[in-house]
């Protein structure tokens, strides 16, 4: 099943437009001109993305947004992982324009509008969630989600921000000491709760279609590379590792949306936590498989999956390890079949 | 229908079906229905849902369905998994053959078979597999010649499920083998046979868990009315293709099964006082995983199904996971039992077991060794690799003939 086939129109259509921009403004010469320079994230792209109302979907309509719900972007995050886009798109126009729409105030009134517009940088720090905050030297604002519930707003000159050598030199991560006192913006556990099932659920959608791309690429090569007198493609041994792989991101792709769209049901945070485990499971099989199936190719800088093979390990390590994950999500249920087992 | 099915439609008829359930279920678990005694509660059982309107809430009122659609089967499912009751044992009649005749059967047909079907007084088994051919079903050599208004069936079937408790077989035979040998696909024809009839010989095969679920047949000069073809004579392929595309599709609302199982292996883990040990909650998280991934594509093939789209695409990679996860679920509950699980061959063995452990013995034997069956059955997971790698991925297809 493709991804056009697991959404409805509405959502179809945002893909079209997401894959038409990134198709133009977010080619391969674009890529490997920012890991050359060094800088992942840009003004320029950015704009264009904020242009096109992706950056401004989920603010609302009085602050310059479309006041969509975040359902509406389970694709266009896809597109994004697919595109191995290098802007703090899930953090920015996602994570903060979420929070700050739930938590009205001096804060929100006077950074929601500039994200709309396309003018601030804001990310989110969740506690160990994100031990390293992706896009943190970028940013204009930083917004400090506490377990408790306590939500504070911190800007550059209030933050000590050390960027780490990422793994993934299109997603930058930093080391982040809140070295100023910070604003208050509102104190709701709730909030805090569904931004992490956001993230998660986003992640999972990004990685998804990172994965996704890995076994298009692999595909694609292995119909054309030829031994023996044949596309290597036709050999059964090759066949059924990328028929596996194919299994996997299918299913990974399945998740995530499913999850993105269920955020505010009930099982909301069961799904979105099963989604990124399952994404980054999919993520490792597409990492490892892709490169086995190019062989030799698939090692060189001059070739092109190590953008996607970096991708898919860093976010996989990031919004939570599928081994976190999946022991958190055991413990839950052994709690419940146990209260169960004694009530 | 005529309206479409809203959120309340579908939380009445669940609330409908929780109270049917609940009053109706029986308490204690029936034996398993792969001996005698045990087949004829499952029966019993399924008698008892036809009666209540629900054993094919999924088909055409005409048929003596709900016409529920998509979204109160599931609902139906999930219910039917929650409350604990018995294993369907009719699945070939109501989920391969009984579509295959409302698409294909002449009304004849369907009045002559599908009431019996429907209410689990005929047992219907798949008569597709030989033993020269298994994954080329297509090689097959059961041959069936005209004589007059009958076929004269010669040949041999073999692990057709429940066959030794089954009274109708439908199966694939050759008619004409002069067009098998240019293709190999044509001249197959799709009969239905009375396991009743003379020279008919079921022989139940004894299976690696001592179990007797499946079973050879062997036909010798057995005559079959010729009004027992479904679809054109030589063109059974096709019939039997869709079949198995029942069989690999989704069945909507299994999901249920496999949390339940889940929830099983939690309360196995719980009861042998693993609920700390890192590999235990490891093992439980990947499988728990599994099964919310799959809930979420049944969904979404849910969806599509409703939305008028195919789901022929998706069948293969539906089969190959949920089998993984149906092993993986099974496996890890018997690794988790250690020595008391993949050691002792029987549960009277483990006279101070605690209830989990015995429970988790007696039903996941059986379960397991039927869940690395259905790596097997309905296309090996290899063979649907071929398919997913050529129809979906677009990859060369190999050579063969």
């Amino acid at each position: 099943m493709t991804l056009h086939d697991t959404l409805d129109q509405d959502r179809r259509e945002l893909v079209e437009l997401t894959d038409d921009l990134l198709g133009r403004h977010c080619d391969l010469d674009f890529l490997r001109a920012r890991i050359d320079d060094g800088t992942a994230h840009t003004p320029g792209l950015w704009s264009r993305l904020a242009e096109t109302g992706l950056v401004s979907a989920l603010v609302a309509e009085e602050q310059g947004g479309a006041g969509l719900s975040p359902a509406h972007l389970s694709g266009v995050l896809h597109s994004l992982g697919r595109h191995a886009v290098p802007e703090p798109y899930l953090e920015t126009a996602v994570l903060a324009a979420t929070v700050l729409g739930a938590l009205p105030g001096p804060v929100a009134d006077t950074w929601l509008p500039r994200i709309a517009a396309g003018d601030a940088i804001v990310v989110v720090r969740l506690g160990e969630l994100t031990p390293l905050v992706p896009y943190a030297a970028d940013a204009d604002l930083l917004l400090d989600l506490a377990d408790d519930g306590a939500v504070r707003a911190f800007t550059a000159d209030e933050l000590e921000v050390t960027p780490v050598a990422a793994l993934d030199p299109l997603r930058p991560l930093a080391r982040v000491v809140l070295a100023g006192a910070g604003t208050e913006v509102g104190d709701d556990s709730a909030v805090v709760a569904r931004t992490r099932t956001l993230a998660l659920a986003g992640a999972a959608c990004l990685l998804a279609g990172a994965s996704q791309r890995l076994l298009d690429l692999t595909v694609e090569y292995v119909a054309v590379r030829e031994q023996f007198g044949r596309p290597v493609g036709s050999f059964q041994a090759v066949k059924h590792k990328a028929a596996d792989l194919a299994v996997m991101v299918d299913m990974a792709t399945a998740a995530a949306l499913s999850a993105f769209d269920a955020v505010d049901e009930p099982d909301g945070p069961r799904r979105a936590a099963a989604a990124k485990a399952y994404a980054g499971d999919a993520a490792a099989r597409a990492n490892v498989d892709a490169l086995q199936l190019h062989g030799g190719i698939g090692f060189t800088w001059e070739y092109h999956l190590h953008i996607w093979l970096k991708r898919a390990m860093g976010l996989a390590a990031s919004y939570g390890t599928t081994t976190a994950l999946r022991r958190d999500l055991a413990r839950e249920l052994l709690a419940r079949v146990a209260g169960e087992r004694r009530g | 229908m005529n309206h479409p099915v809203t959120e309340a439609d579908v939380e009445e008829f669940r609330a409908e079906v929780r109270a049917w359930l609940a009053e109706n279920v029986p308490a204690e678990p029936l034996p398993p229905w792969t001996e005698r005694e045990g087949f004829d509660l499952h029966r019993a059982w399924e008698g008892r849902l036809f009666e209540g309107g629900y054993a094919a809430v999924d088909w055409p009122a005409e048929y003596g369905g709900r016409d529920a659609g998509l979204r109160r089967s599931m609902a139906f499912a999930e219910e039917y998994y929650r409350a604990g009751a018995p294993e369907r044992i009719n699945m070939g009649g109501l989920y391969l053959l009984g579509p295959v005749l409302m698409q294909y059967g002449t009304p004849e047909q369907c009045a002559r078979w599908i009431p019996d079907l429907l209410a689990c007084r005929t047992i219907w088994c798949q008569g597709f597999s030989e033993p020269g051919s298994g994954s080329d079903l297509a090689s097959l050599r059961t041959r069936a010649e005209r004589d007059g208004d009958h076929f004269v069936v010669n040949g041999q079937k073999i692990w057709t499920s429940m066959g030794g408790f089954a009274d109708w077989i439908f199966a694939l035979v050759r008619t004409d083998p002069e067009a098998g040998r240019k293709r190999k696909h044509d001249g197959i024809t799709f009969l239905c046979i009375d396991l009743r009839s003379p020279g008919v010989e079921v022989r139940p095969l004894a299976m690696v868990d001592g179990t007797r679920g499946f079973a050879e047949v062997f036909f010798t000069d057995v005559r079959v009315p010729v009004e027992n073809v479904v679809g054109e004579i030589d063109r059974g392929w096709a019939v039997a293709m869709s079949t198995l595309g029942f069989e690999r599709g989704a069945v909507f609302g299994d999901h249920a099964k496999f949390s339940n199982d889940v929830a099983d292996l939690a309360a196995l883990v719980d009861a042998r006082d693993l609920g700390e040990d890192t590999h235990a909650l490891d093992e439980l998280g990947r499988v728990l995983v599994q099964t919310e991934v799959y809930r979420a594509n049944v969904y979404r093939l849910a969806a599509r199904a409703e939305a008028g789209g195919e789901l022929d695409s998706t069948a293969s990679i539906n089969k190959v996971f949920w089998t993984q996860m149906q092993h993986d679920i099974f496996d890890t509950g018997i690794r988790l039992l250690a020595e008391d699980g993949a050691a002792v061959g029987d549960p009277g063995s483990l006279p101070d077991a605690d209830p989990a452990t015995l429970r988790a013995w007696s039903q996941w034997h059986h379960r397991y060794w039927y869940a690395r069956a259905a790596m097997i059955f309905g296309g090996t997971n290899e063979i649907q690799r071929n398919i997913i790698s050529e129809r979906v991925l677009g990859l060369p297809m190999e050579p063969r003939r």
